[in-house]
């Protein structure tokens, strides 16, 4: 019996998904690999029933990702879990090393690694995000928005979920930040450097994530309050919540004021006037420290420069 | 493997608990009987510890009804599958004579039967006469299925998904639906059943209608409208539907502010006459007309 799932939730992207499934496969040497078809209006059910070896689940009733991952993870008949959205990819051999991983170390609710970002046709841009801290309790740094993880790069012990529960199915776009957090909260996490998968990263024009960067960020402020009613948050002093709080307004606000510039140059006028009246929204007087002009600057520059080996 | 699973999910009550869970074991021969713990405080835990033959399982997280029934079928193994509240009674041989029934009906997805209501005073049996078939229209202008009567497909749940975590009180409804706009529905006309109505100082769920009915009313327009076979249907069948569910919100609410009132309850009657004015006048007009027929 194979040790891990991967789920994939897909929805009407059929030319996307087969590379993801083939990634999938080539992860482990024995992997249950679990698509989700959340109720596709097109040709994708026909063309996962070519698909050989592989666990296809077709929802008639559109259920959005986290319900669709939720149907996965109770058809799922291994120990771990991972989950795999239809446009990114896994490393060969990823899955394994996380198995091994949580072999290892029993006490350990999730392990995360590192993601290799590439453009919209797979090829890689160089960049790495990796996680910024080490192995242990991550639970304030994830519930701080400083511990930037992607359900990509994360393989999770089945078990979690009967303590912690499933997938918030309400929080489309962050129920994977909400499920990391209540996991932490009762178990260590364990950090490895491994680049586990390829991210393919969002333009601002696909009407993927990031082009309603401003909205996501902002739902994730508001559900962080929903997350401060967790015992350990409600058992920490009040001067410590609202020092989180204000942390993560603060780191929130800074990242939408970073990317607008970015957005602006790929002429997503709208993300970016929405990233900017957000953060100040957020933190008005955040946007005109020395630091804060500097850095823009920088991204500007960085920016043009891009924009000259491009053209 | 075992056939059925039963999910009994509970907090804080084991004194309850217990007679729910003897009531599983004499309601069918080959069952699995799981039991959600969502993080009781008391000692719920190592009550259940020493019950023999269940499948503890202990949220250390509160994650409500629909949230703890959906851990509940994640451990489960049964192909088929029934909830039961740790205040609900399962009657003796009524699970084995509702899986005899799906068996032989091999399209439809749920089986429900009847519940044996208890009040403080009364007791009747609910619902009387027991649609069967392809329900779907009227099943979303009235949950007439008892949570605990229903036995269903877990294949059920791969094309209509989990409980929806968010819907507390309304879950059980919403899961019936999505299950009967594919699959016909088959009945067991008795009692499968003991179910006793929380009273409106009790602080159970139904002590909260107002805002149970207010969500009921988002999701009828939001979701259950939304199901390709609604929007398939014409206009006027949804029209219809809306007629006949906002009288039975409005009448069930109606009831339910008499019941407040009864107790004394001033603040709960308010809120829900506050509800029935926003389910709109004709709503109330109908429930109106209806009575003058009774």
């Amino acid at each position: 019996m194979a040790r891990a799932s991967i789920i994939i939730p897909t929805f009407d992207r059929p030319h996307l998904l087969s590379r993801a499934v083939e990634s999938a496969r080539a992860a482990a040497e024995d992997v249950e690999i679990i698509v989700i078809d959340d109720a596709s209006v097109n040709e994708t059910s026909s063309l996962c029933r070519e698909l050989t070896g592989i666990k296809y689940i077709r929802l008639e009733h559109n259920q959005g990702v986290a319900g669709a991952r939720n149907v996965g993870i109770l058809a799922s008949t291994s120990e771990y879990i991972a989950f795999l959205d239809d446009d990114d990819l896994r490393l060969p051999g990823s899955l394994d090393v996380q198995s091994d991983a949580l072999d290892a170390n029993p006490d350990v609710g999730f392990v995360c690694g590192a993601m290799l970002m590439a453009d919209q046709n797979y090829s890689l841009t160089g960049d790495i995000s990796a996680p910024a801290h080490a192995s242990g309790d991550r639970f304030w740094e994830l519930l701080e928005l400083d511990f930037p993880v992607m359900p990509l790069s994360v393989l999770i012990r089945k078990e979690c979920f009967t303590k912690v529960g499933l997938l918030n199915n309400r929080l489309g776009g962050i129920d994977d930040w909400d499920i990391l957090v209540r996991i932490a909260e009762l178990y260590p996490v364990m950090v490895q450097d491994e680049p586990i998968g390829i991210y393919r990263k969002p333009t601002s024009v696909s009407g993927q994530g990031s082009s309603s960067q401003a909205k996501q960020l902002f739902q994730a402020l508001s559900h962080q309050l929903q997350l401060f009613r967790l015992p350990r948050v409600q058992a920490a002093t009040p001067s410590k919540r609202s020092r989180v709080r204000r942390r993560t307004i603060n780191r929130v606000a800074d990242t939408l004021l970073w990317n607008a510039p970015a957005l602006f140059h790929d002429r997503a006028f709208n993300s970016a006037a929405a990233n900017v009246l957000t953060a100040l929204r957020l933190n008005p007087w955040r946007a005109f420290r020395p630091r804060a002009l500097r850095k823009l600057d920088q991204v500007l520059v960085k920016s043009r420069r891009e924009s000259l080996v491009t053209h | 493997m075992s056939v059925t699973s039963i999910i009994v999910t509970t907090h804080n009550r084991p004194h309850l608990l217990v007679r729910a869970i003897e009531s599983a074991r004499l309601a069918g021969s080959d069952i699995e009987i799981i039991v959600v713990d969502d993080a009781s405080l008391d000692q719920t835990q190592t009550i259940c510890r020493t019950l023999p033959d269940i499948k503890y399982v202990r949220l250390e997280r509160n994650q409500r009804v629909a949230g703890a029934r959906n851990v509940g079928l994640l451990v489960s193994s049964g192909e088929f599958v029934s909830f039961l509240d740790d205040d609900d009674v399962r009657l003796p041989g009524s699970l084995d004579e509702q899986v005899r029934i799906l068996e032989a009906n091999s399209q439809a997805g749920l089986v429900y039967g009847q519940a044996i209501v208890k009040d403080e005073s009364s007791e009747e049996v609910y619902p009387l006469d027991c649609l069967h078939g392809d329900v779907f229209w009227r099943l979303v202008t009235q949950n007439f299925i008892p949570c605990g009567s229903a036995v269903f497909r877990r294949s059920c749940l791969d094309r209509v998904g989990l409980l929806d975590s968010y819907l507390a009180g309304l879950d059980d409804w919403d899961l019936w639906i999505r299950i009967a706009s594919l699959f016909p529905i088959v009945a067991l006309e008795k009692p499968v059943m003991i179910w006793k109505r929380s009273s409106p100082v009790s602080g159970q769920g139904s002590s909260q209608a107002a805002s149970i009915v207010s969500r009921a009313v988002q999701q009828f327009r939001t979701r259950w409208m939304k199901l390709p076979r609604a929007v398939a249907a014409k206009v006027e069948v949804r029209q219809k539907a809306w007629q006949q569910f906002s009288a039975n919100m409005a009448a069930h609410l109606a009831w339910e502010t008499m019941r407040s009132l009864d107790h004394r309850n001033f603040v709960q009657a308010a809120r829900n006459t506050i509800e029935v004015a926003q389910l709109g006048p004709m709503a109330v007009a109908r429930v109106a007309a209806r009575r003058r027929l009774f």
